[in-house]
């Protein structure tokens, strides 16, 4: 177990790892590359459940023979007890929309503090299946939707009512039973703050623990009613799934932009998230073992992600190409390492030059998994006091010099070229959905979210140098009453300044911007696969695919669902 | 109505940032007024008063400093709200103070003073103790101060209603103390003829915070309704062309 003076140890002063340099993690298309790791959100709960042997059982199973009705799972943990309570309502094929703007879903869920009585499960009833239109109260910390892979769904509920299991093939193409629209927690609606969460739950006190939870009781319930509704339509010829297919559906996620926002008003968070990657890849590097067990495992984590990313199935042409890139470098790879690997340091230098982005990220993710013992402890440091506070006393020279150093990347772009501003990003007035606007051809440009950090340091900087000429004694506190305009990015820039990593590389407010970085960064955060990309504002990807089901906590568990495979019936 | 702590702060963000206040400010500000409703020191009610003047200050100048030496300075907020120019006097103070050991600032002309609080608590917990008084009221004259210990989460706060008479050249003012060294507390005298007196310790204003973090904020909805209506100034217009660009087909 590691401690944050060990961690800070680690990351700073003369016995230091010798961890990637910002400039380089930072870029916007190197975010956008990385893949799942053990430290993703959905690893660090599935172990957590199974380490702690959660107990999961349905309170209340009120689903009639269409799969339509109440259930109520109730969640013991070691500290406390919480309810699951999903409602399942019939929706028209045209009433299925993914986007943030329905208002009708297949499923709706919250997840309660506490055992949920008749009375408070009737306020639920009135509100939760309402969404966005609904309220809640500070009990309830997550909310949350699903819609029906219709096609899959079908499908998969006449296998088992004709006795026969689905096709794997098939799955790999759609892993799913349902997508999830939204996963909303943190206050919202009136509920929980992330404060209550993290003060009051321990279970879920890490950042997304609660939403990942719901995802995966989304999943497992998705595959307990398509087998409810195939046995009561069939019940002489009905088959329940083999556990091994089951294990192989996860939940489906439809991400728009609205996370892009999230990531650039986090920068502490994610610098956090950030900094235990390669904190972790950094162990790897120096103190990663290779002996003849991790060679095998290694070989076989190369063979198993170029299989995974062989069934990625996406009509979308960029990502076809990157996962074609990815086999490429995975047989690269195989190729450089087949007489031996000399070291994690210098197979990572040889990927830098021999690589793709992804296949080099893809190769990170895959060094983490070899080493639970290096990487997983710091699964616990993942959150952060999010205060960009100024530093008052800071010389307006000084200041100066931090721009230089650590903004180099801001200032090295030319505002004045074509294109350079030319994205806004709005709130719309349709459920203040975050929306791309073209500031050539769009008005709203002046409502527009500050999202262009890049653009505002170079504003800052300008204004600070003229400042500094004329008042070069001055410190920060005494040019932001001169300028109080520029206090919020005077802030972020001392703020970053004093985190390894700081804020992501990119001006977001370029024609040619790629939001789906940022989005596909999150995701692999969190932990999702098989990204398939809808057009360049969001895409489709896969949560839990491989994940343990209910029925095996209390079980073997050997962690090992990284990049799952369609299983050989 | 009941609100989360979040959604009353996105909620008073969007409404200062409909207002025009500009980026860090509209943070601050929805900060403030969140910290003292979550603190039990009526955030919102302070937010009412000020709510029909809000949009004003942007035709005021933006504050100025008159005087400064190295332990002291008087700026001038030339009737600006507390909600977009006191963090900047506080931050001076702190700068002062910690060049200085201990730093006096005084400010002119700044309305809803009893939003320095959240600046304060900024103070002591990045190790620098604070102590703040004003005077307030154009028929009976309240007096309030309130101070923050190095590296405490929490400030004490006091206030009462005086029989000073009112000034006619009131000049709206506040003293900010400020020290790197030496540990400030406050509380009013009781010989100076205060009537209501009453005091909180860094303690009460603790378990006040509790209480809002177990069941978020009740609002009134009417106001509730008032800052979302600002708010909704930031909001842009839906047409198709703006759906597209969330990526619709």
């Amino acid at each position: 177990m590691t401690t944050p003076a060990a961690i800070q140890a680690a990351l700073r002063g003369d016995n230091a790892l010798p961890l990637r340099p910002a400039d380089q993690v930072m870029n916007l298309e190197r975010l956008g590359s990385i893949h799942q790791s053990r430290l993703s959100f959905m690893r660090t709960l599935v172990r957590r459940i199974m380490r702690e042997r959660w107990q999961i059982e349905a309170a209340r199973f009120d689903l009639d023979n269409q799969g339509y009705g109440t259930v109520v799972y109730e969640i013991k943990t070691p500290n406390k007890l919480y309810s699951f309570v999903l409602f399942s309502d019939y929706l028209s094929p045209e009433e299925r929309n993914d986007r943030v703007i329905a208002t009708k879903w297949d499923l709706t869920m919250a997840l309660v503090d506490g055992e949920v009585d008749d009375i408070y499960l009737e306020k639920l009833r009135q509100n939760v299946p309402l969404q966005e239109a609904g309220r809640v109260d500070a009990r309830v910390f997550v909310l949350s939707r699903a819609n029906r892979s219709a096609r899959n769904f079908d499908y998969v509920v006449d296998q088992l009512a004709k006795g026969e299991q689905p096709d794997v093939a098939q799955i790999a193409k759609v892993g799913y039973l349902y997508r999830t629209t939204a996963v909303y927690g943190s206050g919202k609606l009136g509920m929980a703050d992330w404060e209550k969460v993290a003060s009051r739950h321990a279970d879920f006190a890490r950042p997304f623990a609660a939403e990942m939870f719901v995802c995966l009781m989304l999943r497992n319930f998705s595959l307990l009613q398509a087998e409810h509704i195939a046995k009561h339509s069939a019940p002489d010829t009905y088959t329940p799934m083999l556990p091994e297919v089951k294990r192989f559906f996860g939940i489906g996620n439809s991400t728009g932009l609205g996370m892009a926002p999230y990531l650039i008003n986090h920068p502490l968070l994610i610098n956090q998230w950030v900094e235990m990657r390669e904190l972790a890849l950094a162990r790897v590097r120096v103190l990663g073992n290779i002996n003849e067990r991790v060679k095998n495992e290694f070989s076989e984590l190369l063979n198993r992600s170029g299989v995974h990313t062989a069934e990625t199935v996406t009509e979308d042409e960029w990502q076809t190409d990157n996962n074609k890139q990815v086999l490429n470098d995975l047989e690269k790879i195989r190729q450089h390492t087949s007489d031996g690997i000399e070291s994690w340091d210098s197979l990572l230098h040889w990927s830098e030059g021999n690589c793709s982005l992804q296949g080099q990220e893809l190769l990170v993710s895959v060094m983490l998994e070899l080493y639970p013992e290096l990487v997983d402890d710091l699964e616990d440091y993942h959150t952060a006091e999010e205060f960009l506070d100024l530093d008052p006393v800071m010389p307006v020279s000084e200041l100066q010099q931090v721009i230089e150093n650590r903004y180099k990347w801001a200032l090295d772009y030319d505002f004045s070229v074509n294109g350079a501003k030319d994205t806004f990003w709005y709130r719309s007035e349709e459920k203040m959905e975050p929306r791309l606007g073209d500031a050539t051809e769009e008005d709203g440009k002046e409502k527009q979210m500050a999202l262009g950090v890049a653009y505002a340091v170079r504003k800052c900087y300008d204004q600070l140098c003229e400042y500094a000429a004329e008042n070069p004694d001055h410190s920060t506190a005494r040019f932001m009453v001169a300028r109080p305009k520029l206090r919020g990015i005077v802030r972020r820039i001392q703020s970053m300044n004093r985190c390894i990593y700081g804020d992501i590389q990119a001006n977001l407010l370029d024609r040619e911007i790629l939001p789906m970085h940022l989005l596909r960064a999150k995701l692999a955060f969190f932990g999702v696969g098989k990204f398939d990309p809808r057009s360049k504002l969001w895409v489709r990807n896969t949560m839990f695919q491989g994940a343990p089901l209910l029925e095996d906590i209390g079980h073997t568990f050997n962690d090992d669902w990284f990049m799952p495979l369609a299983p050989t019936l | 109505m009941h609100v989360s702590m979040i959604e009353l702060k996105a909620a008073l963000r969007r409404c200062f940032e409909a207002t025009g206040y500009f980026v860090g400010n509209y943070e601050d500000a929805a900060n403030m007024i969140l910290w003292l409703e979550k603190h039990g020191l009526n955030g919102l009610a302070e937010l009412q008063r000020a709510l029909p003047y809000i949009d004003k200050d942007s035709d005021k100048p933006l504050s100025t400093v008159i005087y400064e030496d190295s332990t002291s300075a008087i700026i001038d907020s030339h009737g600006r709200s507390a909600l977009n120019s006191i963090a900047a006097s506080v931050d001076l103070a702190h700068a002062k103070a910690l060049e200085t050991g201990i730093a006096t600032v005084t400010v002119h002309n700044c309305h809803n003073r009893m939003f320095i609080l959240k600046a304060l608590t900024d103070c002591g917990r990045r190790g620098i103790s604070v102590a703040a008084y004003w005077q307030n009221g154009s028929q009976t004259v309240t007096e309030h101060t309130a101070a923050i210990k190095a590296g405490e989460r929490y400030p004490s706060y006091s206030e009462a209603t005086t029989s000073l008479s009112v000034n006619e050249d009131d000049k709206q003012a506040l003293t900010i103390i400020c020290s790197s060294r030496v540990d400030l507390t406050s509380s009013l005298q009781h010989s100076k003829g205060n009537r209501n007196a009453r005091y909180i310790s860094a303690e009460e204003i603790a378990l006040n915070k509790e209480h809002s973090v177990d069941f978020g904020i009740d609002i009134d909805e009417a106001l509730w309704a008032d800052i979302n209506r600002i708010g909704a100034g930031v909001l842009v217009e839906n047409s198709e062309r703006s759906r597209m660009g969330a990526g619709g087909r």
